[in-house]
């Protein structure tokens, strides 16, 4: 199991290069809805980060991270875009 | 007389700090919370929990259940999720579960669900679904499906056994079309199919009357938009459009429409008087019709990242608009003034950026002894005195267990919150007491009284403190619900004051 300082330097999102910390910051810094606080940290319009963006967004309002939950999701997609890209 | 499986069980569950010492007897137990445990089995005398209930053994190592579990004829309610599952337990059939939460395991195999008639709820998320034909029991009571995250690629066959679906979530699956079998789903209120590889729905998709429904991230070109008589909520974000139009006939009680990112042209009117919420940001829209006032209800107006020049003056006559996202647009004076006339409560046009939150140097105590001042005019039990509120700030920031945030625009100290360390017998550790937190007013209705209250949150579970407190003037309308709406909750309690000296 990661330790907290492994799992804030996981990287969430490949389009805006943000880790886990950065992806915190970010949203503890703006009142944006989801949405657009989202963009702040993808740069883009993919949804490929979105589920663990969203978690990390829900915790921030409700001001308790989870951080074995927000490495879970984190390998969770990994595990799939492994699995999708073997042609699943 | 002495029940050697049940001292046994006990045993087991106490370890785990599952049951507290007042349970006698296995049939105390209803509920039991096994979670997070590391468990790679489960002991067999845990089939004399003959009225259990509700069971959670999320977040644990499991890849089976015993079979004594079949005794468990009152569990209605499994939690699985998080284990390592690559099948459903052929045990369930034994079981009358109503609810079912077995996601984010490994498993493609659920052939078991043919003879779980009575479930209601299931979440299958985040598994290795490649389908789900024909895999529910014929007549099953099954009203909330989550298959979310899945690799399932059609569902031709699969709707058929979905007849009483109240909730059906789809989302993060290979998708490519919404077959003509979707028809049956007479029940329907909630369907999700966002981020699939849709590109064609059929006709019968339009006559559900299905209330919410999210198609976005998918690859959908071309739509016409058409009765959907129920339809309150619609999101098409994130598809990109070649065609899109919206019939007259189109969802007549429709409260939210967004199609953002969706490289639309043209700014499209759904004929619902009844809208709320209209996005369509991030599109190439150039004109906003002059139509648009026909929303009287409109509070929510999301037009970002266009090229609108001129905005109509009848948005200035929406008078239920408190939101609204213009930012990226090429806005003339004139429109900026529209907006100004209408003077939404809550605009990116008048929002500051570079607002950062940072802890309070010394440098800025006297800001926030001045800032102190615009709070206690409104809080009637304390006066307003600048050497007093400067003095107790100062002392505060030299205390140790305090911390002291301020949100800054430059060198300006436009809001301030402050918590200190108490200890709670009732909590049996350190609590926070979150006091002083106020916000400029040309600086309110930016989000930072918020960004202060999360930011001092985090910082109070860095701390491992059990709970953060407050108090709020009961007068103070505007802070009651500001809290309440951050998840604080009123106690019994109430503050006295005595006057010391």
């Amino acid at each position: 199991m990661k330790d907290k300082q492994e799992i804030l330097k996981m990287e969430i999102c490949e389009c805006g290069e943000k880790n886990v910390a950065e992806a915190i910051e970010i949203f503890q810094n703006t009142s944006l809805p989801f949405k657009k606080a989202k963009k702040l940290v993808t740069e883009c319009n993919k949804s490929c980060c979105r589920a663990a963006l969203m978690k990390i967004y829900d915790m921030k309002q409700f001001g308790r991270f989870d951080y074995d939950e927000i490495a879970f999701v984190i390998e969770q997609r990994l595990e799939r875009l492994k699995r999708l890209s073997e042609g699943v | 007389m002495y029940n050697y499986e049940w001292d046994r069980l006990k045993t087991w569950l106490d370890q785990y700090g599952a049951i507290d010492e007042s349970i006698q007897s296995p049939q105390e137990i209803t509920r039991l919370d096994l979670s997070g445990n590391n468990l790679r089995s489960l002991p067999e005398s845990i089939g004399i929990l003959s009225h259990l209930l509700v069971l959670n053994l999320s977040n644990n190592k499991l890849n089976s259940l015993p079979e004594v579990m079949k005794n468990l004829s009152r569990l209605s309610n499994l939690d699985i999720r998080r284990n390592s599952f690559t099948q459903l337990p052929d045990i369930l059939e034994h079981i009358p579960l109503r609810s079912l939460n077995a996601s984010s395991n490994k498993i493609s195999d659920i052939s078991v669900l043919a003879q779980c008639p009575s479930l209601r709820v299931l979440d299958l998320s985040s598994n290795l679904l490649e389908n789900i034909d024909n895999v529910f029991a014929p007549d099953n009571e099954l009203r909330t499906l989550n298959v979310s995250s899945n690799y399932i690629k059609d569902m031709k066959n699969a709707f058929s056994s979905l007849t009483k679906i109240v909730r059906l979530n789809l989302n993060g699956n290979l998708i490519t079309e919404i077959p003509h079998a979707i028809g049956v789903l007479g029940e329907i209120e909630e369907l999700d199919i966002t981020d699939n590889r849709l590109q064609t729905i059929d006709e019968a998709f339009f006559a559900l009357d299905v209330e919410r429904v999210d198609l976005s991230s998918n690859r959908l070109s071309s739509l016409h938009l058409h009765s959907l008589e129920s339809l309150e909520e619609i999101i098409l974000d994130e598809n990109t459009f070649t065609s899109l139009s919206i019939d007259e006939s189109f969802a007549p009680y429709l409260k939210e429409f967004s199609c953002e990112s969706c490289g639309l042209k043209e700014f499209l009117l759904p004929a619902s008087n009844a809208l709320e919420l209209l996005c369509y940001s991030c599109n190439e829209i150039q004109t906003v019709p002059d139509a648009i006032e026909k929303y009287v209800h409109l509070s929510w107006l999301d037009i970002d990242g266009n090229n609108i020049e001129d905005l109509p003056d009848s948005l200035a006559n929406l008078s239920y608009l408190n939101t609204l996202y213009v930012n990226g647009n090429p806005l003339s004076e004139k429109s900026k003034k529209i907006i100004a006339i209408r003077n939404p409560e809550i605009c990116d046009m008048n929002m500051k950026t570079g607002i950062t939150i940072q802890k309070a140097k010394e440098s800025d105590l006297s800001q926030m002894a001045e800032l102190l001042s615009v709070l206690f005019a409104i809080e009637t039990d304390f006066d307003i005195d600048f050497d007093k509120q400067y003095a107790g700030i100062k002392q505060l920031y030299e205390y140790e267990g305090v911390d002291l945030l301020v949100a800054k625009d430059e060198y300006i100290v436009v809001g301030m919150i402050t918590m200190q360390r108490l200890i709670s017998s009732a909590e049996g550790g350190f609590v926070g007491q979150i006091e002083d937190l106020v916000v400029k007013e040309e600086y309110r209705k930016m989000g930072i009284g918020s960004r202060l209250i999360n930011k001092m949150r985090s910082i109070a579970q860095e701390y491992g403190y059990k709970r953060i407190q407050l108090a709020a003037d009961v007068d103070n309308a505007n802070a009651l619900q500001f809290y309440n709406r951050r998840g604080f909750h009123k106690t019994h309690l109430s503050i006295y004051h005595y006057i010391v000296s």
